[in-house]
């Protein structure tokens, strides 16, 4: 508990930081990635992404004006702070990109910025920036993975999957088949969804990437309730690169479904410790909760770490939404969900607002809501099992039947609270049938 | 109301219950594990990270030609276990093509295995010294196999399950690389042997000459920028009649090469996700050409495509004769650029440099065209690496190749203590049409010479560095500075074969020299081309 303690005076220190110098220093507990000498067996492999930008900030402080370094290093900034889930390396990304292409209008900087905006939820603006790379080069494959990934979540499916499609086309590799398969997997196919995986993982050479595949693989096993594939897959991963945090969410939550709550704690207490996110944190309060404790302090945490994002130049109200249900101000939760809708219509979006809407007594209206997100992604549990609450809510029980049954058999692991509510509501409904 | 009935309402009451106390708790089970998941957008991709091809003749072997193309830029030897595998996703292929025709002829294809024990308990790639590829000691290695195709007939394995030398991961780990590259240098029948393995970056220089292009001078250069790092090489030595037209390379002596990766096409529409269909990820051939002569909006599409398609692209056309580089060059040097269309560059990056194409260039060193037995009408302009194999082995090779009157050099083939920006820079000096030389160019980017000493023998390239490379940029296995590989190495030579050749004598040696002549006057952009190469090399 003295990690928390300790954790609460850095994020409220640092969100008051953020919003005067813009950087939050000091947020982490350690550093994501620990490097050692030598060859003990500590060692972790070689960081090639840290060599990259500390050669690309060499060769800058010799040629500023070398745009291509810059647009180089600012993609690798944008990459960094998603294998470490900080946000304060956005304004450097933003930075270097801007400098690039102030020397010089190129694709590889608009690819950048779109990668960027992606990353702070601007969609819309990322579509623009891959829309304009391609004008320049229109066999830019990194540019089509910008658009895929704006595209998936403006509601664009159609156009989502051509893009993808063009970027197999073009560069088959990790990084195209890693989108291939999570457009897979909102389909529904998750069994095409893991072999493509297997195929990144085949692809994938640096510890983080082969991470970022067993980490997908273990979700993709997770989703179909297999826990011990997930497992198997979370150990791998782990064993390749121990401090990619994605790896200890996903045991952590394979130990709550397996009932082990203390380890699972303990591995989501260092996840939030080491990449205090809204998403870590609430997934910390959640287990908090379930095992009886206080989350009061986890979710102030998470509020300024969404604070931190934000300041950070992101715009997330999904999230938003999300940390008002959890404080219980649905009315709140309904209006971020709504904006957020609104800009992106995007399957766990429609999901977030049916679920405010049900908690604000709006069953009606969350209806809609929820059968759009259960339409647009078949396979999630969670979605089915909101729908059934608020059929039941609505008094219509063989709709609540129906997806209480798809529930079960999607995944009847899939969230250490609300499955085993789920699990008697169902046995309930069939005994009375 | 029945027993039964009282039991369901009761049940359901229950649910009710428990429903609300879900609500009422910290809310839903938030989805965000897969909310917005952000995939890895600019992941390494060892497969398509081909940095350089040589081609040269042996020069300790009369009559094989030898082919040393190399992956995966700034392997560093320090920091704890680093390994650079081979993509097991991907195909390798060296191409040649020796009729002109800009398809491959002979395709020499790598395809690899890990044979990993490691399990999940140790990412370590080694649990104790590694004295041979086989000791079970080395937890994770690689094999790979090897096949080839001759005109157009199906691959044929030429060795299956071959050896590939591990990643140097320490002293303590591997005490004698020597042995295990030996171990892993694998002779075929027919005279072939090959290599692959880590090895020594060949390729030296200083990424610094970048600062001409962006308001710098050269004032700081002469430090070996890849001084240290190692590369994944791919080294195979071939008769020449394997690669020759009809197996006579004295009656047809050229051949053009190239290297590409590819992958098998993925769909996600439609039924099937596999198909048979391959992607080219990836291409290398002359290595000057693939950023600057090729448009930045075309540089992908450039990558995807075959040799052959080359001339059908109109903009890459344009591009070769109205070059962007000369015009930058111009405003930092003031050195006009030369007036276009440039149909030299064309000669020089499409036809290779022949008299027999139409160019302004006169002179036959190395194309297609110059076979005896091409059909000229099937030749199609295309860009590769072109290489005379009748030019005889040079006693002392000079690191400036054609301009420094060393014909057996780059750009006709390239060796390995070819200096390629230093050609070029020494190209301006005897081509620049005014005729003055550019101070600032004059000691080039003053890295002559590469930190490892070469092989004598196959696969010639050094072996692994194993000093840390940040530290103080002297590694552990360069005691002493190389010696040169020929007295005109080091010292600044003039441009001897830049001298007007005043009579066409008969001997072979001037006709090279006025081929070479010939060669210096595009060569101001070939040195633009170089830097631009450079960049590409420098990228993150």
């Amino acid at each position: 508990m003295r990690h928390h303690l300790r954790i609460v005076s850095i994020v409220s220190v640092t969100a008051l930081a953020v919003f005067a110098a813009g950087a939050i220093l000091g947020l982490r507990e350690t550093p994501p990635v620990v490097r050692t000498a030598g060859a003990a067996p500590a060692a972790a492999p070689a960081d090639r992404q840290a060599q990259a930008i500390a050669r690309a900030q060499d060769r800058l402080r010799e040629l500023p004006r070398d745009h291509q370094t810059w647009a180089a290093l600012g993609v690798a900034y944008v990459e960094r702070a998603r294998i470490t889930a900080d946000p304060s390396l956005y304004p450097r990304a933003e930075g270097a990109l801007e400098r690039s292409l102030a020397v010089r209008d190129n694709p590889d900087a608009l690819v950048g910025l779109g990668a960027l905006a992606n990353a702070r939820h601007d969609f819309a603006a990322a579509r623009t920036y891959a829309t304009r790379a391609l004008r320049t080069n229109a066999y830019d494959a990194n540019a089509f993975g910008v658009l895929a990934d704006a595209l998936t979540q403006l509601g664009d499916r159609a156009g989502a999957t051509a893009a993808i499609q063009k970027m197999l086309d073009l560069r088959p590799g990790l990084a195209a088949y890693a989108r291939a398969s999570y457009d897979l997997e909102l389909r529904g196919s998750l069994d095409r969804a893991s072999s493509l995986m297997e195929q990144a993982l085949a692809a994938a050479a640096d510890p983080a990437d082969i991470a970022f595949c067993r980490g997908q693989l273990a979700d993709l096993a997770f989703s179909r309730g297999d826990l011990a594939g997930a497992s198997a897959h979370l150990d791998a991963g782990l064993a390749a690169e121990p401090h990619y945090q994605p790896l200890l969410r996903g045991r952590a939550r394979v130990l709550a479904a397996r009932g082990l709550l203390a380890p699972a704690l303990a591995d989501a207490a260092k996840v939030a410790a080491r990449t205090p996110t809204p998403d870590t944190l609430l997934e910390y309060a959640q287990l908090l909760r379930l095992a009886g404790q206080d989350p009061s302090r986890q979710l102030d945490l998470a509020d300024a770490a969404h604070r931190v994002f934000q300041a950070n130049g992101g715009r997330d109200d999904l999230t938003g939404a999300q940390l008002a249900l959890a404080r219980g101000d649905q009315a709140t939760a309904v209006r971020l969900a709504r904006a957020e809708f609104a800009r992106r219509p995007f399957p766990d979006v429609a999901d977030a607002l049916a679920q405010a809407l049900h908690q604000s007594g709006q069953d009606k209206a969350a209806l809609g809501y929820a059968r759009r997100a259960v339409a647009a992604a078949p396979s999630s549990a969670a979605y089915t099992w909101h729908l059934a609450q608020i059929s039941l809510t609505l008094g219509d029980r063989s709709s609540a039947l129906v997806q209480l049954r798809r529930t079960r058999s999607l995944n009847p692991h899939f969230s250490p609270a609300d499955g085993p509510t789920a699990a008697r509501a169902l046995a309930a409904l069939e005994a009375h049938r | 109301m029945t027993t039964r009935r009282k039991r369901t309402a009761a049940a359901l009451a229950a649910t009710g219950l428990v429903l609300a106390g879900a609500i009422g708790g910290l809310g839903p089970s938030t989805s965000t594990a897969s909310s917005h998941r952000e995939a890895p957008l600019i992941a390494s991709d060892p497969a398509a990270d081909n940095t350089d091809l040589y081609a040269f003749v042996s020069p300790d072997r009369p009559g094989y030609v030898t082919m040393i193309a190399n992956w995966i830029p700034f392997e560093e030897p320090n920091g704890g276990p680093n390994f650079y595998p081979f993509a097991t996703d991907a195909a390798y292929k060296i191409n040649v093509d020796s009729d002109g025709d800009a398809k491959a002829d002979a395709v020499f294809r790598w395809t690899f295995k890990n044979v990993d024990k490691r399990g999940n308990q140790t990412f370590l790639y080694n649990n104790g010294p590694v004295t041979s590829l086989d000791d079970e000691n080395l937890l994770f290695r690689q094999t790979y196999t090897l096949q080839s195709s001759f005109d157009g007939q199906p691959f044929k394995t030429r060795i299956k399950d071959a050896p590939v030398a591990p990643s140097w991961t320490g002293a303590a780990s591997m005490p004698n690389y020597q042995t295990l590259r030996d171990q892993a240098t694998v002779g075929l029948p027919g005279g072939w042997k090959l290599y692959a393995g880590q090895a020594d970056d060949p390729f030296f220089l200083d990424l610094r000459v970048f600062d001409l292009l962006y308001g710098g001078d050269l004032s700081g250069t002469g430090q070996d920028t890849l001084a240290g790092y190692n590369v994944n090489t791919l080294a195979l030595q071939v008769p020449f009649k394997d690669v020759a037209l009809k197996g006579d390379a004295q009656r047809n002596p050229v051949i053009g090469v190239w290297t590409t990766t590819e992958r098998n096409r993925v769909r996600i529409t439609g039924d099937s996700a596999l198909t048979n269909d391959r992607v080219q990820v990836s291409r290398l051939g002359n290595p000057l050409v693939n950023e600057v002569v090729v448009p930045a909006g075309l540089k992908d599409a450039f990558n995807s495509i075959s040799p052959d398609k080359d001339a059908g692209i109109p903009a890459v056309v344009q591009r070769v004769t109205d070059p962007e580089l000369p015009k930058l060059i111009q405003g930092i040097y003031q050195i006009p650029a030369p007036a276009t269309p440039r149909n030299d560059l064309v000669e020089i990056f499409l036809t290779g440099i022949t008299t027999k194409a139409n160019g302004p260039i006169k002179a036959d060193l190395n194309s297609q065209l110059n076979n005896k037995d091409v059909r000229a009408s099937r030749f199609r302009p295309s860009e590769m690496l072109r290489l005379n194999l009748g030019v005889p082995v040079a006693a002392t090779p000079n690191r400036l190749g054609v301009l420094g009157g060393d014909l057996q050099g780059f750009p006709n083939g390239r060796r390995l203590t070819d200096d390629a920006v230093d050609i070029s820079i020494q190209a301006v000096e005897g081509a620049a049409q005014t005729g003055k030389l550019v101070d600032a160019l004059a000691a080039g980017d003053k890295v002559d010479a590469n930190d490892q000493q070469f092989g004598a023998s196959f696969p010639y390239v050094a072996l692994p560095n194993m000093g840390a490379v940040n530290s103080n940029r002297s590694p552990v296995v360069a005691t002493e500075p190389p010696a040169a590989t020929g007295p005109s190495a080091s010292s600044a030579p003039g441009p001897v074969a830049l001298k007007p050749a005043s009579a066409d004598q008969d001997s072979s040696r001037d006709r090279w020299l006025i081929v070479a002549l010939s060669v210096g006057a595009v060569a101001v952009v070939l040195f633009l081309v170089v830097l631009a190469w450079l960049r590409r090399r420098a990228r993150v």
